[in-house]
This record gives C-alpha cells, sequence and structure tokens, in this order.
C-alpha cells in the first residue's frame, strides 16, 4: 500500500516532467519556456523525491535536504537566466501583453515586483 | 559515384568489425584475476572500504601525483597566458557587468555554505563511499564560481590560493616520502594505521592524502575560475 503511493507519487512526478518537456517544445518564446520548464520541474522533482521517501523512509533526512536544494536553485537560476535573456532583449512572443521589468526599469523600482 | 561506394565499402567493414565484436561478447560472470586480486586483497591491505579510492591513493599513487601535476601545469599555463592584461580590461570588465539582482545575490549567500560542507563532506567520505579529492574539490571550485558569477565585484584572494595549493602538494610528496621511509615505498599509505574498514578514522594514510589533493584540485580549479572571471 505504501509502495502504491509512492509509485503514483512518482508517477505524478513523471507526468510534470513530461510536460516540462512538452512546455520547452510547444513555448513561444524564451520566457515562457524558461517559465514551463522551471515550474513543471521543480514540482516533478519534489514529487518524485517524495515518491522515493515512501520506498526508503531512511532516507528521509537526505531526501529533504535534495528537495530544499531544488527548492533553492531551480527557481533562482531560472530567475537569474530569464533576467539575463531580458536584459539582452531577447525578443518575447507577439501575444504578450505586458513587461512588468522593463516598467519597473522605467520607473525607477529596484525590481522584484511580478 | 566512387564517393558512394567508398562510404558503402566503409560501412560495411565498420559494420563486420563491431558485428563480430558484439557476436563474441559474452558476460564475465567472474572477475578477471587481476580485480580478484583487488578485490579481495584491498580491503586487507590497505583497511579500505571503497577499493576505487585505495587503488587510486595507493597502488596508482604514483599516477595520481602526476594527474595532479598535469592540473598544476594547466592552471600554470592558463595563469600565464591571462595574467598579463591585469590592470584596463579588468575595470573595463567590472564597468560591463552590473551587479545582479537581490534574489540571486540572496541565493548565492544561501547556497555557498551548503556547497563548500558538501565539498568537504565529499572530500574526507572518499575512503568510505563515493567521493574523493578530485571529486570534492571540484565542488569547492563550483562554489568559488558561484560566487564569481553572481557578485561580479567578488575577488578571490588568488596568492592565498595559489600558496594553498602549493603547501598541499608539497605536503602531497610528503606523506609520499614518509610512506618510503615507514612503508613498502613511495605513497604507500600503510605508514599509519589502517584501522577497521569503514571506520572514519581508517585506512591508513588514504584520507589524509585524500584531503590534500581536494585542497589542493580545489585551490587550482578556484584560481583558473577566478582568472577567466577577470
Amino acid at each position: 500500500m505504501i509502495k502504491m503511493i509512492g509509485s503514483l507519487s512518482i508517477l505524478s512526478g513523471a507526468v510534470f516532467l513530461f510536460s516540462a518537456g512538452l512546455g520547452l517544445v510547444r513555448m513561444p518564446d524564451a520566457f515562457t519556456r524558461i517559465q514551463a520548464g522551471t515550474k513543471a520541474t521543480t514540482l516533478g522533482n519534489i514529487l518524485i523525491v517524495i515518491g522515493l521517501a515512501f520506498y526508503h523512509p531512511e532516507w528521509t533526512p537526505k531526501l529533504t535536504l535534495v528537495i530544499l536544494f531544488v527548492l533553492m536553485t531551480n527557481p533562482i537560476s531560472s530567475h537569474a537566466l530569464s533576467r539575463a535573456a531580458h536584459r539582452i532583449r531577447t525578443p518575447m512572443a507577439p501575444a504578450t501583453v505586458t513587461d512588468a521589468l522593463a516598467d519597473d526599469e522605467t520607473t525607477g523600482g529596484s525590481g522584484g515586483a511580478a | 559515384m566512387i564517393y558512394r561506394v567508398g562510404v558503402l565499402v566503409t560501412i560495411t567493414l565498420i559494420a563486420l568489425i563491431f558485428g563480430r565484436l558484439a557476436g563474441s561478447y559474452t558476460e564475465r560472470s567472474a572477475l578477471r584475476p587481476l580485480a580478484e586480486h583487488y578485490v579481495s586483497q584491498a580491503p586487507f591491505e590497505l583497511g579500505v572500504s571503497n577499493i576505487v579510492t585505495g587503488i587510486l591513493i595507493a597502488y596508482r599513487g604514483f599516477d595520481t601525483l602526476g594527474e595532479v601535476a598535469v592540473l598544476f601545469m594547466v592552471a600554470a599555463t592558463i595563469g600565464l597566458l591571462l595574467g598579463n592584461d591585469d590592470g584596463g580590461a579588468r575595470e573595463a570588465g567590472m564597468n560591463r557587468r552590473r551587479p545582479a539582482g537581490e534574489i540571486v545575490m540572496t541565493g548565492s549567500q544561501v547556497l555557498l555554505p551548503v556547497i563548500l560542507t558538501f565539498g568537504a563532506y565529499v572530500i574526507v567520505n572518499g575512503h568510505l563511499s563515493a567521493g574523493g579529492g578530485f571529486q570534492g574539490g571540484a565542488i569547492v571550485a563550483s562554489g568559488a564560481m558561484l560566487l564569481l558569477l553572481a557578485d561580479p565585484a567578488a575577488q578571490l584572494n588568488a596568492a592565498a590560493l595559489s600558496m594553498i595549493e602549493s603547501v598541499a602538494g608539497l605536503l602531497y610528496v610528503a606523506i609520499g616520502i614518509l610512506g618510503l621511509i615507514m612503508a613498502g615505498g613511495f605513497l604507500d599509505p600503510r605508514f599509519l594505521p589502517p584501522g577497521e574498514a569503514g571506520a572514519f578514522i581508517s585506512a591508513g594514510a588514504i584520507p589524509l592524502v585524500s584531503a590534500l589533493l581536494g585542497i589542493k584540485v580545489g585551490a587550482e580549479l578556484s584560481v583558473i575560475i577566478n582568472r577567466f572571471s577577470r
């Protein structure tokens, strides 16, 4: 029963990772691709690690550290990547409505909103 | 035409060679005699539970010393090639790169101690589990790289790093000579008691050599990264 829950968690994690890959193929520009990749891989990795914790309960402390590491690194690195892409004026998809970072920089804000 | 025939002949030859190789492949169920010797004797001779580290540092210690020397030559050459334009180019580079945002700075400050701790863990557990000096040193250097990437104004103390690296190399050779005097030969780690295989303090001088390797590789790679970041 416990292994069943673990397997379901790993399977749903794999579904999220697949949707991340699909997003990389289907999304129109760099920013939306980064968005799809980051969110789905963060959740997918965490679900898979949680599934592993059901299989090997004695690994739980180490797996918690792994989850914390993924939670720290994945969003921050994607944030840095997309900031860099914005800074070198990577073209956005034609459907883009708003650019909060550019608005923020023109009004002299320090960034971080939206 | 001739081109196509040539391509066809080449492909057929390659297929023949690899087909024969694949056809005559049988999975080995027992170890080769040499591997058998290492696997059965290394825990007793050296008291090391990670046989790969035992081979790397004890049986092939001279080879590892050579690898470290190669890395040292690489660092020295990069320093020679990139070290000349120190003054003006560096100032221009600092102006070109704006500082990273708050999120990246905070993230790197939180992650850097974690990465360095993990590197130290990998270095000192080389004789027990997967890892060792080279791998742990590379992890430590990746921490230095994160620091330099996140904060363009950060400066590593290159002189101190070079000093640490040289001292670690000297101590490594000194341990090798100690092995020559007190045990079976150059870089023989058995001049310290082997202890109990699997304990943290065990395997003679192997953990010492592993730690020195880690310090040396980490410092060397950090110096290289520091050179490139200017």
